[in-house]
């Protein structure tokens, strides 16, 4: 039968993999277990594998990381769920100075082959706090690995690879994307390289360089400017950290141009690091400034705002179009 | 055309549901959010609202079936009142499901639709149709924008730098260049073809030296950017080979070797004083003339390594025996290959003196970017005729090759007339210098 | 002895050997034997003579910034001598006897002070996990070993350390918790010295005692004297057999005191008074253990200095091995952050080693 799934669904098929696969691995949150999370990703999983190996904990993201990390220690993989990506932050600590560190600190006795996921990202009209794009703050830490996928095919792949992965990942998925559109993909399980970026149509003209759900958005902006006969390179980056470099800066010495499309606010952001690498390893080839295309640096608007915080698909065609004329 | 309403995932995950009880009969206009039907699911039971206004034209199933998700279960007739839609339903109706979670997310609106993207594409290479050929330069901002500001196309440069980079100063240099072809002369050099020898003919491969290969650049840069016109004279040294035989065993002594050169050198600088032309430059970017008031004499010399021109320089301010010393010193060091780089540049007229080899006549290449120079021939016993009587007389055969850009004919001509005179009265010349 | 019997809301304090040295609980006194007896002392003076050097050591230049655990040897080493050599010990910073008892290498130790990581790379079969800095954040992981510890259906437990100050953090809070709600086999042990740096206990909560707040989380709490190694010893002793029985966690509240200061940097004398200082000196466990050997006759004085001479010696060579050879490999910066070096990580270490090869630092 067709597997033609959304990404959420695509999460639940990991999860389902690799809980039969590997005993060793349990997931657990904050109402993951009994009701299979608030977006249904952890669906199924206490019914099929037990409570002890998908259950639910008290309200409380430090402890869950925390006792992640040490459960980790002990020889299981835990894959533990924070509601929402604005929710993680009491876990700050836990996962600055713990998980990011436990290996180096104990100069590889003790390593943490564990996955933190929380869906992240704005344009689903919620409240406060539930719209965050701050995978900057994780990437800029040390010791840690940042996947963010843009398609249900990818989403389990990069999936199964980070529970697979001896390194903590967090894993970021776009909520906005979780249930816009299916794909069909494998049944079984299958694994994408953690690291390594896909270019997901080639250009000449202008290398773009994005990720999540700003993906479909920037594709939706290259359909509007090949009526110009400007024809991008769309870069989905897929792993911020530990980025792949090498795919981008080969696409900009090609191209001489690039823009970055990112949710997150601007400054101190993924796309500022983009454009220093690109700075350090393309210069010469620059024909354009490499510019970023960001959310502005305010806090995320309520819903009566949002439509005007990310950047759309006009105003991605519109920028392209400047940098390709520059 | 009728729109087939699919049993819809109303969240969840769900696959199927139980039609518990149909709430419109078939022939029922029904508005769009009416609720058609209540289902239960393993979660909810749940009433399904219509998408569409218009009338119920057929149930797919009975109270009690079990209908999968995506099975159409209604069919409503949208074509009616006053609704002029024609044809298909737009395939986006479909797409837009904007479906709610009920507890899905617990905060917000996760839009749902069961629209489809393809496979991945993983792995695979990805190419668009269009493949544009671009050349590609090295270059920093700063370079582009000088280019850009100079019309310089920077893809067709050849950079200098690092790795083949563009430098500035590749670009300030094409620029010129193009300035010099559009607004100079527009000439365009045949492509000479290739010579190959044929097989099997005896021949023997010979490669240039560095400074043959300089020479023979700078021979074509003289050659086709200068029309060369070359004037000839016989003049009468009697005199001045008197004079100087009357003061070569002296001198000889103080260890000066003296040659015609200085004397004939004096001559020329009296003589550019009084044509300033034809001690100058042209300045093709600015369309100028740039008459110098400095004289350094370039004085070619045949080495073994080729021809090489050393400077003497500010002639005009040195004695005859001044000239005698600095021209023998400079020419010896080039014959040793003991002269350095500034010795070889900066001259403003260049004399070259094939005669003392051999040969009256000649037609010599101008060192570019000079605008003239003098060739001497060898000195010859000619009868001649003067004052009405045949007298054997000392000639000296000159060629003056000269820019005819900018000095006609009559130019070279009484440009020759004044060296001639001042030549044949070597006395007048060292008095008047 | 029953964990129940000593409601720490009803002032209940459980000890068996007073000040003196003198047993107030036989029927509690732990069946030592002599051998083991002299072990638990032989420790204690490993302790506090490692502690003295350290602290020498600091001062004339040799050492970094310390911190010592001098007055603490019985709530560390009679605890952590209650577990078997597959559990695990996660502690805060200030464990030393701890860690002694429970296969730390001496090396490690000083490594880890001196500035090296290779110090808290443990052997293979010594579980205890690195110094925790972030104050209160390893009850987490405390709970979560114990959780693993269950769904692995092993019989392990995990023993926990926090301060007093620590216990006012909220992953004290959550941790114990999770471990009420789970279950874990973790014992929660309190070091509570009297002081948070300079903020004294009654500053740091306003509830009587740390051991009460247990039963907000369901579990049993107990405050207990924690510089008679006896009733350390005991009290974890019976939280650890409760925990392997599978009925869960235990918050032990050890009551003793901070003899020196917080660490090297810090100058005790200008937030307590000596007169208090000099009140605990007398309560000092090793004191107290010392006397009581001796009644017993199973210490003698020559036993008592050839063993501190031995104590002097094997520090002593233990340090001068480390000293000027711990120079952390620049390899070892880079090649520990992921399982396999990312090419950042090795572009940047080959930079910096070209870098090197040119001459400079």
């Amino acid at each position: 039968m067709a597997n033609k799934i959304n990404m959420v669904q695509a999460v639940n098929q990991a999860l389902m993999n690799e809980m039969e696969l590997d005993k060793s691995v349990i997931v657990f949150g904050e109402d993951t277990g009994l009701e299979g999370g608030v977006f249904r990703a952890t669906v199924d999983l206490q019914q099929k594998f037990g409570v002890e190996r998908s259950f639910d904990t008290p309200l409380a993201e430090s402890a869950i990381v925390g006792t992640g990390v040490g459960m980790a220690i002990n020889g299981l993989k835990p894959v533990v769920e924070m509601q929402f990506m604005g929710f993680s932050y009491p876990a700050f600590n836990q996962i600055i100075s713990h998980v990011s560190r436990m290996r180096n600190r104990s100069r590889g006795r003790f390593n943490l082959p564990m996955v933190i996921r929380a869906p992240y990202g704005g344009g689903i009209r919620a409240l406060e706090h539930h719209s965050e794009s701050t995978e900057a703050l994780y990437a800029h830490i040390p010791g840690l690995k940042v996947v963010i996928p843009s398609t249900p095919y990818d989403a389990k792949g990069l999936l199964i690879a980070a529970i697979r992965d001896p390194d903590p990942v967090i894993f970021l998925e776009p909520k906005r994307i979780y249930r816009a559109f299916k794909q069909e993909i494998p049944e079984e399980d299958y694994v994408l390289p953690i690291g390594k970026a896909k270019i997901v149509q080639e250009g000449e003209d202008i290398t773009i360089i994005t990720w999540g759900a700003m993906v479909r958005d920037v594709q939706k902006a290259v359909e509007m400017v090949k009526e110009k006969d400007i024809h991008p390179e769309i870069i989905d980056l897929r792993t911020i950290s530990p980025m792949d470099r090498d795919t981008f800066v080969e696409s900009v010495k090609k191209t001489g141009r690039a823009l970055i499309v990112q949710e997150a606010p601007k400054s101190f952001s993924v796309g500022s690091e983009i454009i220093s690498v690109l700075n350090e390893k393309a210069f010469l080839h620059l024909e354009a400034p490499p510019t970023r295309l960001a959310g502005f640096d305010t806090i995320f608007p309520l819903p009566r705002g949002e439509q005007h915080y990310m950047p759309s698909p006009k105003r991605i065609a519109k920028t392209i179009e400047e940098i390709v004329n520059y | 055309m009728k729109y087939e309403f699919r049993f819809p995932d109303i969240g969840e995950g769900i696959a199927e549901g139980t039609l518990l009880k149909w709430l419109v009969n078939i022939g029922d206009i029904i508005k769009e959010g009416q609720s058609v039907a209540e289902v239960e699911t393993d979660k909810v039971t749940t009433e399904i609202p219509s998408p569409k206004s218009g009338k119920v034209v057929e149930m797919k199933y009975k109270e009690g079936d079990i209908i999968e998700v995506e099975q159409v279960f209604l069919i409503i007739d949208p074509n009616i009142d006053n609704d002029s839609k024609t044809q298909d339903p737009p395939q986006d109706d479909e797409k837009l499901e904007a479906v709610e979670e009920e507890t899905a997310g617990v905060v917000g609106e996760v839009i749902a639709s069961s629209e489809e993207i393809p496979p991945s594409t993983e792995g695979q290479k990805v190419t668009s149709p269009k493949e544009k050929s671009k050349t590609k330069v090295l270059a920093t901002p700063v370079a582009r924008k000088l280019a850009k500001d100079l019309s310089v196309d920077i893809t067709t440069i050849n950079g200098t730098g690092p790795n083949g980079r563009v430098m500035k100063k590749d670009i300030k240099a094409a620029a010129q260049q193009s300035v010099s072809k559009q607004k100079g002369n527009v000439i365009t050099k045949p492509a000479a073809p290739v010579y190959k020898p044929e097989e099997d003919q005896d021949i023997e491969r010979v490669s240039l030296s560095s400074i043959r290969k300089t020479i023979s650049k700078q021979m074509e840069i003289s050659k086709f950017t200068i029309p060369h016109v070359t004037a000839m004279e016989e003049i009468d040294i009697t005199e001045l080979v008197n004079l100087r035989k009357k003061y070569k065993e002296k001198l000889s002594q103080e260890d000066i070797y003296l040659t015609y050169l200085p004397f004939i050198i004096k001559a020329l600088v009296f003589t550019l004083k009084k044509f300033p032309i034809f001690n100058a430059s042209f300045d093709s970017e600015n369309q100028e003339l740039i008459l110098k008031h400095f004289y350094h004499m370039g004085i070619a010399t045949d080495t073994e390594r080729g021809l090489m021109v050393p400077v003497v320089r500010d002639v005009d301010k040195k004695s005859i025996v001044s000239l005698a010393k600095d021209i023998l010193d400079v020419t010896t060091r080039a014959k040793e290959n003991n002269v350095n780089l500034q010795e070889l540049k900066g001259s403003t007229f260049s004399v070259t003196n094939y005669g003392s080899v051999g040969g009256l006549f000649a037609t010599p290449v101008i060192n570019y970017p000079e605008i003239a120079i003098l060739g001497l021939g060898r000195i010859v016993e000619k009868p001649i005729v003067k004052d009405d009587r045949i007298v054997i007389a000392k000639i000296l055969p000159v060629s003056l090759t000269f820019d005819h850009r900018f000095i006609d004919g009559a130019g070279g001509s009484r440009f020759l007339n004044t060296l001639a005179d001042l030549l044949e009265d070597p006395e007048m010349l060292l008095i008047k210098g | 002895m029953k964990l129940e019997d000593y409601n720490p809301l009803e002032d209940k304090i459980y000890r068996i050997m007073d000040k003196q040295g003198e047993i107030l609980k036989p029927e509690d006194l732990p069946e030592f034997n002599n051998e083991q007896l002299l072990y638990l002392y032989r420790t204690m003076l490993l302790s506090r003579t490692m502690d003295e050097k350290q602290l020498s050591y600091q001062r004339q230049g040799r050492m970094l910034t310390y911190a010592p655990n001098i007055g603490q040897e019985a709530t560390q080493i009679g605890s952590a001598y209650a577990l078997e050599k597959k559990d695990w010990l996660v502690p805060a910073f200030r464990e030393l006897g701890a860690w002694l008892v429970h296969g730390v290498p001496l090396k490690n130790i000083f490594l880890y002070w001196y500035g090296n990581e290779w110090g808290s790379y443990m052997p293979e079969d010594v579980r205890v996990l690195p110094i925790s800095v972030p104050i209160a954040s390893q009850l987490q992981h405390a709970t979560g070993i114990g959780l693993a510890n269950n769904i692995n259906k092993e019989n392990n437990v995990a023993l926990t350390y926090v301060g007093d100050g620590g216990t006012s953090e909220g992953d004290f809070h959550e941790a114990l918790n999770f471990a009420g709600v789970f279950k874990t086999p973790t014992i929660f042990v309190i070091q509570n010295n009297q002081y948070a740096i300079s903020v004294p206990r009654k500053n740091q909560t306003a509830s009587k005692t740390l051991a009460q707040k247990a039963i907000a989380y369901g579990m049993p709490g107990i405050q207990i004297d924690g510089n008679d190694i006896f009733a350390v010893y005991s009290a974890t002793k019976e939280a650890v057999d409760r925990a392997r029985r599978g009925e869960g966690p235990t918050l032990i509240e050890a009551i003793t005191y901070r003899l020196a200061a917080h660490t090297t940097s810090d100058d005790p004398t200008k937030y307590r008074e000596d007169a208090e200082v000099e009140e605990w000196k007398i309560k000092d466990p090793i004191l107290r253990f010392k006397k009581y050997l001796e009644d017993q006759g199973i210490l003698t004085q020559e036993w008592d200095e050839k063993v501190k001479d031995e104590i002097e010696k094997e520090i002593t060579s233990t340090f001068e091995e480390i000293e000027g050879q711990s120079d952390t490999e620049i390899e070892d910066i880079f090649k520990y952050h992921y399982e396999t070096m990312p090419p950042l990580l090795e572009e940047q270490l080959n930079e910096y080693k070209n870098f090197l090869r040119e001459g400079e630092v």
